[in-house]
């Protein structure tokens, strides 16, 4: 009887010790191809597609798939966006990983870092790599080894009600880009009676701030070979932050409220009329398609520009390959399957995110013509390219625990530029 | 005199009244959300209550995330949790409020230990350990590791309800002639019933509110509990299905709702008997 608790306090350390290996960084494990092309067997994708129609496209291509390639079956399984980065450290640990799966290039990084994830370079065709552009390729390459297939594509974009543009006579702007001087005047003109000239949903300010800062030459990071990167926030990379700030607290004519709110907890007061512009991820599109009042006018204006020029960085959706997986070279073959044009543009037409190959954003062009916004999306989706940060090994462990919150408190007036600056630097090198 | 205590009676409905609209209102919110259009949970004037009480989110959780299978999956796990933890906990419970040995202080203070240990540090050795004997994508895995999760504080609660049980009771049947067994099953048992309910909710809300655990170790689509299914009405970059995860998360209140209904006389009058009896 007594040995009871002996043992079980022997089991608990075995577990931290297990636990504390677990952190250290395991054995990369290697990749394995298919000797015998025609043994049957099953592999597992799991998708994180959220719209229906997006769910729908993708069961579409898995079942087109499996129906021609009886020798390679693909069991589709549902996945969470909000989860995906637990689940994954814990089934690579444990060698239990989907065959194939769906994330983010910035995700994914940390895991191909750590040799989680195939190369896919032998098994990509010529035709997809010179179709993707090259700063896309970068997100997705780590060393000399490409980790992942890059999808789809997300934008920041500005939606404009145009009846309120109308009624504050402001007309509504057309070109190549729109610069965030230009935004910060027109929102000044919209602003009146309890309305805003801009509504923007940046609780989690992270994303947006990194990949905006591209436009005005802020990297944030210089990342070497090995992933390992030095912070740098200066002047390009807080121009952004200070002009929502000045907008907010010097011109009123962003409501600091929705500063704190999601994107989608923004869109009524965007339909409603409270806001006349709205910025936010490309995908809103969909909802605003969906949910607007009859009658309710609106567009999408030219890419955001910086000082210097309409650049943005992004990370793309991403297909991966465990590199535990039996089956590599058809896992990889079923990847080529999905990035068919026709194929990513009925998943990124439900989504509304922009395809990353050329010949999926024409498609999508042909499928879309005469929809409000989509030729100012995709659009924006050419000047998409790789941000530093993205390579970044650290990246998510430093965005949660730190950036977050200094760019909220620093959106809360809570905090000045030095405080956030301070903040951003020493948080980054305190988990170096 | 009177008039003070009408008062004081009043202020204390007032209070209560106040507390329960506080309680109801998520709920209210959750069941009126579940009816709403996109285009109503959109809207900028938001209204409580729906303009027509239509069922499509249902329909849609439904057929999107397989509620019925799911729900089927967190009911057996729920339900085998439950039973093997209160089970293992009765005589574990007994043993530990009565016996006054010296393991009793050590497996007290295991069990407060560990409470302290966050799913996170535990969840990958578990995985580890589970994976090489086939429990790492299967329901079984699931009980076994809510079993042990809920075990340490349903033996804790157990074994106070036990102590509350003054020993009198035993020496008297004992005096009568009754065997050990006896004096179990016909005195003590009875007694606990408010303690074995309390244990029994905790074990079983546990289980089938969990997420995480589930989320890690349930790869099969075919396995997935309700909690894990409930997920997927969650998007990237704070997108949720409000609706649908409305009328998901209404239906899988349900059956905890039934269980709490079920019992819940139970624990009420243990409780007021024990009162009494204090």
């Amino acid at each position: 009887m007594h040995r009871t608790p002996r043992a079980a306090m022997t089991l608990a350390a075995g577990a931290l010790l297990l636990t504390g290996c677990a952190f250290g960084g395991g054995q990369a494990p290697t990749a394995t191809e298919t000797t015998d092309p025609t043994e049957e067997v099953t592999l597992t994708f799991q998708s994180l597609a959220f719209q229906d129609a997006t769910i729908a496209a993708t069961e579409e291509i898995v079942d087109s798939w499996n129906e021609e390639h009886p020798e390679t079956q693909i069991d589709l399984v549902q996945g969470s966006w909000d989860n995906v980065h637990d689940q994954l450290v814990t089934q690579f640990q444990g060698g239990d990983a989907p065959d194939i799966i769906h994330n983010e290039a910035s995700d994914m990084a940390g895991f191909a870092h750590d040799g989680y994830l195939a190369d896919l370079t032998p098994y990509l065709s010529e035709d997809l790599r010179g179709d993707v552009a090259e700063g896309v390729w970068t997100t997705v390459t780590a060393g000399d080894e490409v980790f992942a297939a890059p999808t789809l594509m997300q934008s920041y974009v500005a939606f404009a009600n145009t009846a309120a543009f109308e009624a504050a006579g402001v007309e509504v702007p057309t070109g190549d880009s729109l610069a965030w001087s230009e935004v910060r005047e027109i929102a000044q003109q919209l602003t009146g009676d309890g309305t805003y000239g801009l509504g923007w949903g940046l609780k989690s300010p992270t994303a947006p701030f990194m990949n905006l800062a591209l436009g005005e030459d802020g990297t944030f990071f210089e990342v070497d070979a090995e992933g390992q990167a030095t912070i740098d926030v200066g002047e390009g990379e807080l121009a952004l932050p200070q002009t929502v700030h000045a907008m907010a607290y010097e011109d009123q004519s962003l409501d600091p409220v929705t500063l704190t709110q999601s994107g989608g907890d923004v869109l009524p007061g965007f339909l409603g009329g409270t806001y006349g512009m709205y910025i936010g991820g490309s995908y809103l599109a969909q909802q605003i398609a969906d949910t607007a009042p009859e009658g309710f006018e609106w567009t999408v204006l030219p890419p955001l520009a910086g000082s210097a020029g309409p650049a943005q960085g992004t990370s793309p959706q991403t297909l991966s390959v465990s590199a535990d997986s039996e089956h590599v070279d058809r896992a990889a073959a079923f990847i080529d399957y999905y990035m068919q044009a026709e194929h990513l543009a009925a998943v990124g037409q439900g989504d509304a995110l922009i395809p990353a190959t050329g010949a999926a954003r024409d498609a999508l062009a042909t499928a879309t013509e005469g929809q409000t916004g989509w030729a100012e999306m995709l659009a924006s989706g050419e000047v998409l390219e790789a941000a530093p940060f993205q390579l970044a090994v650290n990246y998510p462990q430093w965005k949660d625990q730190y950036a977050t919150p200094a760019f909220q408190q620093y959106l809360a007036d809570s905090i000045s530029l030095e405080e956030l600056t301070a903040q951003l630097t020493e948080g980054w090198e305190s988990i170096q | 005199m009177r008039r003070r205590v009408t008062l004081g009676r009043a202020l204390q409905y007032v209070a209560i009244a106040l507390f329960m609209v506080f309680l109801a209102f998520p709920l209210v919110f959750l069941f009126t959300t579940a009816f709403k259009t996109q285009a109503e949970l959109q809207s900028p004037d938001p209204q409580l209550l729906p303009a027509q009480w239509n069922l499509d989110n249902f329909a849609a959780a439904i057929e999107r995330a397989n509620l019925v299978q799911a729900a089927g999956n967190s009911l057996l796990v729920a339900v085998v949790t439950t039973l093997i933890v209160v089970v293992i906990s009765l005589p574990a419970a007994y043993a530990l409020a009565r016996f006054r040995t010296r393991l009793r202080k050590l497996a007290t203070g295991w069990i407060l230990l560990s409470q302290v240990f966050p799913f996170i540090l535990i969840i990958i050795p578990l995985y580890l350990m589970l994976q090489p004997i086939g429990l790492g994508n299967s329901l079984a895995g699931l009980v076994v590791v809510y079993v042990v999760w809920s075990l340490p504080f349903a033996l804790w609660m157990l074994q106070g309800y036990v102590a509350s049980i003054p020993v009198d009771l035993e020496e008297a049947g004992a005096m009568d002639g009754a065997p050990k067994w006896r004096v179990l099953i016909s005195i003590v048992l009875p007694l606990l019933a408010p303690g074995l309910v309390a244990t029994s909710l905790f074990a079983f809300i546990g289980a089938w509110n969990e997420f995480f655990f589930a989320l890690v170790l349930i790869k099969d689509e075919a396995l997935q509990t309700l909690p894990q299914r409930l997920a997927l009405f969650v998007g990237a970059e704070g997108q949720v299905q409000l609706g649908q995860l409305a009328a998901a998360s209404l239906l899988a209140a349900i059956p905890s709702l039934l269980f709490f209904a079920l019992i819940q006389r139970r624990l009420t009058s243990g409780l007021l008997s024990g009162a009494v009896k204090g």
